[in-house]
């Protein structure tokens, strides 16, 4: 049994907005949606709640503030099902466009409710290809001119997309609708991810590649983990069947790593790679290059990460003489963080620098490098501003979150741009605009404010008693000390723990990490970029004669949240 | 792999997205509400736009919430099937589909119209038909339906084929008794050439008869080397049903080798033993840990889905590997998975479940992977706990340097002001404490006594419980640590700690004669008593009476000594001069004189002649036990005087007192979950799913026994069709699809494989394996002409 026995839609303020109902008799949503928003947030997607008859599995997905929500009574395998919700969404974007909203949906039943009984054929997911829906989902001959506007748009230009490229404004003109005349569809499309019949009269291609961060630094600024994933979001514009064969390089990077070809270069960047299904995987394999024919539309091409420490890192805490050879890691901006300074030991200092082999590096930077030559190629968007400075690191906000204990911040002193305590989530906020940020850095400091005024005499004293980092528990005390423990255990360890408490109650109230956030546009952490984008026409069907596709790159890097720093 | 609107809403400033968000919040259509008759008016008009508009209404009205009555426009809705329009037919469909169970009479008056669509010349209408047919639920037309579904089947078009084997769930659903036909049809539809077709017929298979695996054989090697091009719910059809297959149908062979990790066999050459095998059949299996020839192309054939973007599909092959071939194919997997955790959360938390069970086989295969688990601020309690466990699993098995970073994360969170967070950190550093390695184990051992100067009381409490069952599991080696708790006595106020410390230093008391500080450590707390907490009042009592009893048993046996060398020794034993004894009692004087604490001087001197600090020591204890408000204290105390009432016959009391504990084991969490197949939802539910698993569970069956196994000729293709799909294996959907393009342009009939195939042989590169593989099915060819009715 793999059947999706129901699906239930809730917006924001948790209104029922959409249910639909599979197989069988699901227990209402009125039943399931308090029996989900008792167990406490975060919650998990996938909830077992026995106490309803029968024993019911809850599968949940939240996105773009609504909320999704599928029951089974039997043991279905739990990603099946959030994959399930997950491709709803998906095709709910194709129809509705992005981002989802309650309103969308309940102005759209006719058309909601021929996209949930497709996906799922009597609770049988039988198709899940936003794009393949097209055939078969009817959205009206044009009964409404703004339907068209939004919903007839074969593959409704990301808006993004159209505000960067001048490419003869919205392609309202070839508004043709997929319309079950036999002539067209009667064999079917081919290709079962992409409709039949596609036709634009402007054609254009797009890349886009993102790079989300996530980096782990240790206390001392050494980078413990540094993955960056990557996503490659493909718009493909054309009309017909393209064949696309997409290169990507990896700027260098591996070059010198006697890695014998291209192919294996790149493998050796992008790792644990997962494609759309369009993507010949023997073509990846063999060459190393994206050949495949794609949806119509926006889609996610493929997914990787690179681990930016190289896999060859030893892997180190940050101790000692590990600060000398700390490896370059490609972060444009990156935190330190010193706790328990200022004369009552209770400031904390956060520092926001630049690393110098960051974006603006030296020479041998792969960073550096494959940003030149984004910019130097002819196919870029210039999104990046068009000139060959180094990008601008927008966005920049670090997020300190300190413990509960905290009852106040004093005293928020940023030698740049702008922070602020939010006692609500327990955090202080620290934004740095972009034209700040330079070589020099910026400065926060703060004082925190506790609970309990402790005594300040002796902090000096305590600090040592507590925080060494030393490791070496040794078995074998000196036995003299044993016997003098026995008399004088009390006097020598009561000092220590008055020492120990009033450290401890200053270290309560101290961060233990904090968090980067930025988006750099126009750089990739990784290095990679799109070497070339072809389109080959021999093996292309139904494309114009002499069609020259405008084609389109644009990089991007971010972290929401991504760099860690601990301290 | 990201959703394409995640991807999207990080390209886009928020700016456009508002902007967006205003344009398309935008009305749609006037959604003002109309009255019933004027939209029977609408759909009783002879204008597509006007009746479309009425069905639309129709259906925003049956979804609108609260639903409104929309029964009443059945028949009107009906009578517009009479319409050429299609665009109006998926809403009437769908609308008939909702209804039908509430008016059954109605909806037949539909099924002569349907049943015209069902030979309609558009594939699309004539495959909307069928599984609207089927989507009736009324079980009079269960008869109706089988039979349009037969029609099906033999359809010219795979869409029509695909939407047959989907009716035939429907079909059973609605009418058990149709089973017998519908296996029938399936089993046709099993033997699809059109991979979509295939998918849909499997899925199928696995809604309505799971259990007839004989329907599989013949179709098996197609199947598995259609996989790829499947979608993606296809193959996780499939690869459920084979895993189940190959479960039921490949004995496993020599079970001695399968413990051993071999890597040369994963080298061995797959197509050497098939040939061995046609000589002489399962002699060379003896010894070496082989996969069956068959099952070995479905290890291959799924092998590629590893890179599909679906999370299901992924941890779906890394169960099957884990479960079929652990040794030779589970390796590939595990990347894949790790891969998963970058997905979105709720997919993430999911697969963090599974990817800890795989590490629970085998976390050697982890060790690479170490980085991708360490904890993240903004996760979910679940997550992080999950990565915890994973952490501790990988742990034992990684380099010194890992071990390192696992070490310092564990302790940074361990300093967290998350409680949970601290709790789960501590009991972490604790299973890494179990580590075989000596250092490793005391560093681990370090860290927690780190923990117990904390001002936290969780922690600390939480620190010492672990340490007490280190403690516990090598006694040997602690007797120094113990010391050093006891240290802490002083300092430490969790109730919890210093409970377990007293109890600790109990059950060292007997370690070392000549030098414990056991009877220091109740002498010292003895003075404290009147301020515990009852638990730790209990373990002072405790700790009185087995000080004791180590006292009484030093002094019997030397007594016997002496009585044996008729030695003339004083029978004082030798104590520890530093005791001073707060209090002396005997035992008479207990009930007489219970004030007495604040003894004379003269007595104290007589009192030191006949007895000895440890037995002043014990009976003050009792005394104090016998006036604490708890009961269970009081009656525990009584206990122990009674067990120790008689100096000289301490048997019985050793026996209770000073038995050797059992060690406390601390296993991964997880561990309860073990036996839940990978994938399933029990397995996330954990142990709350009950000991069989939620409903509808199924556990991944036993191998089947050697010669009970299905005949392996079964599986052998009928005629023709075997050759076809044979030298295709390694060609992808996108290549199949090319030509297919190709052949549209030359032709418009429905063509075979075997046409794309004549086309493609130039391009295609071949390597020497699929030209064996050719001859090989070529070979069995022959052997199946007489073998062919075997079934």
């Amino acid at each position: 049994m793999s059947a999706i026995e129901a699906l239930y839609i809730f917006d924001e303020h948790n209104n029922l907005i959409l249910s639909h109902s599979y197989l069988g008799r699901p227990p209402p949503a009125t039943t399931l949606l308090p029996l989900y928003l008792q167990h406490p947030s975060p919650r998990p997607s996938t909830l077992y709640l026995p106490s309803i008859s029968p024993p019911t599995l809850l599968y949940s997905l939240v996105q773009d503030n609504l909320l999704f929500l599928s029951p089974s009574s039997h043991d279905v395998e739990p990603l099946l099902v959030l994959e399930f919700l997950h491709r709803i969404a998906e095709a709910f974007e194709e129809f509705l466009g992005s981002p989802l909203l309650a309103s969308k949906i309940t102005a759209n039943y006719d058309i909601v409710a021929q996209i949930v009984a497709e996906v799922a054929d009597a609770g049988i997911v039988c198709q899940g290809e936003a794009n393949a829906l097209r055939d078969v989902v009817e959205t009206g001959p044009g009964v409404l001119n703004n339907l068209l506007g939004k919903v007839g748009l074969p593959g409704g230009p990301a808006p993004g997309l159209q505000l960067q490229s001048q490419s003869g404004g919205p392609s309202l003109g070839s508004l043709q609708r997929p319309t079950l005349s036999p002539a067209q569809s009667s064999q079917g499309s081919a290709i079962p991810w992409r409709r039949s019949n596609v036709r634009h009269t402007s054609n254009e291609l797009y890349v886009d590649i993102v790079e989300t961060l996530s980096v782990t630094l240790a206390p001392s600024g050494r980078p413990i983990a540094a993955f960056a994933y990557g996503s490659i979001a493909f718009t493909s514009k054309v009309s017909g069947v393209p064949d696309l064969l997409l290169t990507l390089s990896t700027g260098g990077k591996n070059a010198g790593m006697g890695m014998a070809n291209r192919g294996d270069q790149l493998r050796g960047v992008m790792e644990r790679v997962v494609f759309h299904p369009c993507v010949r995987l023997n073509r990846w394999k063999s060459d190393g290059v994206m050949s495949f024919l794609p949806p119509d539309g926006r889609f996610a091409l493929c997914g990787y990460e690179v681990d930016l420490l190289g896999s060859g890192t030893p892997m180190t805490v940050g101790k000692g003489s590990a600060w000398s050879h700390q490896p370059n890691l490609p972060v444009p901006a990156s935190v330190e963080v010193t706790t328990g300074v200022g004369g009552g030991g209770n400031e904390f200092e956060v520092r926001l620098v630049q690393p110098s082999s960051g974006l603006s590096g030296g020479s041998t930077s792969v960073a550096a490098a494959s940003l030149q030559s984004n910019l130097g190629s002819g196919g870029g968007r210039g999104s990046a501003g068009g000139d060959a400075k180094a990008p601008l690191v927008e966005n920049l906000t670090v997020n300190v979150p300190l413990p509960a204990a905290v009852r106040n911040v004093t005293d928020l002193r940023p030698s740049k741009g702008e922070a602020h305590y939010n006692p609500a989530d327990g955090s202080i906020e620290w934004k740095v605009p972009a034209k700040d940020f330079g070589p020099l850095g910026a400065v926060l400091r703060c004082s925190v404010q506790g609970p309990t005024t402790d005594e300040d005499g002796d902090a000096a004293v305590m600090r040592n008693g507590m925080t060494a980092t030393t490791y070496d528990y040794t078995d074998d005390e000196p036995t003299t000390e044993q016997h003098t423990a026995l008399t004088a255990t009390s006097k020598s360890a009561n000092g220590r723990h008055g020492n120990g408490a009033g450290d401890g109650v200053r270290r309560e109230l101290m961060p233990t990490s904090a968090t980067l956030s930025f988006s750099v546009k126009g750089w990739l952490a990784s290095g990679l970029k799109v070497e070339s984008l072809l389109l080959d026409t021999k093996k292309s069907r139904g494309l114009g004669a002499e069609i020259k596709p405008y084609k389109g790159v644009k990089y991007l890097t971010v972290s929401r949240g991504g760099v860690v720093v601990r301290c | 792999m990201e959703s394409i609107s995640r991807i999207s809403s990080m390209l886009e400033t928020a700016r456009d997205l508002t902007l967006e968000a205003a344009r398309d919040a935008g009305p749609r259509k006037s959604t003002r509400p109309l009255p019933a008759p004027q939209i029977k008016k609408l759909l009783d008009s002879r204008n597509e736009r006007d009746v479309l508009d009425g069905l639309r209404r129709v259906i925003a009205m049956q979804y609108a919430n609260p639903p409104q009555p929309t029964l009443t426009f059945f028949a009107t809705v009906l009578k517009t099937l009479s319409n050429p329009f299609p665009s109006t037919r998926p809403l009437v469909y769908n609308y008939l589909i909702h209804h039908a169970e509430a008016d059954p009479d109605t909806a037949l008056l539909s099924i002569n119209t349907i049943q015209k669509s069902l030979s309609d010349s558009n594939p699309r209408v004539r495959a909307m038909a069928l599984k609207t047919m089927a989507g009736i639920k009324v079980p009079v037309i269960s008869q109706i339906v089988s039979l349009a579904i037969k029609k099906g089947v033999s359809d010219l078009s795979p869409i029509v084929r695909k939407a047959a084997a989907l009716a035939c769930v429907k079909c059973v659903r609605l009418d058990p008794t149709t089973k017998p036909q519908v296996e029938e049809y399936l089993a046709t539809l099993l033997a699809d050439k059109q991979y979509y077709v295939a998918g849909a017929a499997v899925q199928a298979f696995m809604e309505i008869c799971p259990e007839r695996l004989d329907l599989i054989h013949s179709a098996y090697r197609r199947l598995c080397q259609m996989v790829v091009d499947m979608d993606e719910w296809g193959q996780l059809a499939l690869i459920r049903l084979m895993t189940v297959y190959a479960r039921r149908c490949f004995p496993q062979r020599s079970k001695r080798v399968k413990k051993i990790q071999t890597q040369e066999q994963k080298t061995k050459d797959f197509y050497e033993d098939i040939e061995a095998k046609d000589e002489d059949d399962e002699a060379i299996f003896e010894d070496v840990y082989v996969d069956d020839p068959d099952l070995d192309l479905l290890l291959r054939s799924i092998q590629s889905l590893l890179q599909s973007r679906n999370a299901a599909v992924i941890v779906a092959v890394a169960r099957t590997y884990l479960y079929l071939s652990p040794t030779n194919y589970l390796h590939h997997a595990i990347g894949p998975l790790v891969a998963l955790l970058r997905s979105p959360q709720d997919v993430q938390q999911v697969a963090l479940y599974n990817v800890v069970q795989v590490c629970l086989h085998d976390p050697i295969l982890f060790v690479p992977y170490l980085r991708h688990f360490l904890l993240h601020p903004s996760e979910s309690p679940d997550v992080w706990r999950l990565k915890l466990e994973a952490l501790t699993l990988i742990f034992p098995h990684c380099g010194s340097d890992e071990q390192e970073l696992v070490l310092a994360e564990l302790e940074h969170f361990s300093r967290a002001h998350d409680t949970a967070l601290v709790r789960e950190s501590v009991r972490a550093i604790g299973r890494c404490a179990q580590s075989p390695n000596a250092t490793t184990s005391r560093r681990c051992l370090s860290l927690l006594l780190k923990q117990i100067h904390s001002p936290d009381q969780n922690l600390v409490g939480e620190a010492i419980e672990v340490v007490r069952h280190l403690i516990q599991r090598s006694p040997d080696d602690h007797r120094r640590t113990v010391i050093r708790l006891a240290k802490n006595l002083d300092t430490l106020t969790s109730p919890m700690a210093r409970a377990s410390i007293i109890w600790l230093v109990g059950e060292f008391a007997g370690a070392d004669e000549d030098n414990n500080i056991a009877a220091d450590v109740l002498r010292i707390l003895v003075k404290g008593y009147a301020d515990e907490d009852d638990e730790v009042r209990a373990q002072i009592v405790l700790l009185a009476a087995k000080v004791y009893l180590h006292y009484l048993n030093a002094k019997n046996a030397k007594q016997k000594a002496i009585g044996a060398l008729n030695g003339s020794e004083d029978k004082h034993v030798e104590g520890n001069g530093s005791l001073i004894p707060s209090a002396e009692e005997d035992i008479e004087g207990l009930r007489e004189n219970t004030f007495s604490n604040t003894t004379p001087n003269q007595q104290r001197e007589s009192a030191s002649k006949k007895a000895h600090p440890i037995e002043l020591l014990y009976l003050h204890t009792l005394l104090l036990a016998r006036y604490t408000p708890s009961y269970s204290i009081r009656d525990r105390a009584r206990l122990l005087r009674g067990l120790l009432a008689v100096p000289s016959s301490t048997e019985l009391a050793s026996l209770l007192l000073l038995a050797p504990k059992p060690v406390p084991q601390a296993p991964s969490p997880s561990e309860s979950r073990r036996g839940y197949a990978l994938g399933s939802a029990s397995l996330v539910i954990g142990s709350e799913s009950g000991v069989s698993g939620l409903r509808g569970y199924e556990p991944i069956p036993e191998w089947v026994k050697e010669g009970r196994e299905p005949d392996p000729k079964l599986r052998d293709d009928s005629g023709e069709a075997k050759t076809e799909y044979a030298p295709n294996k390694a060609v992808s959907a996108g290549q199949r699809l090319d030509d297919a393009l190709k052949a549209e342009t030359v032709t418009r009939k429905e063509k075979t494989l075997d046409d794309w195939l004549d086309e493609e042989e130039g391009e295609t590169e071949e390597d020497g394996e699929e030209y064996e593989e050719t001859e090989e099915e070529e070979e069995s060819d022959e052997e199946e002409e007489t073998d062919d009715d075997s079934d």
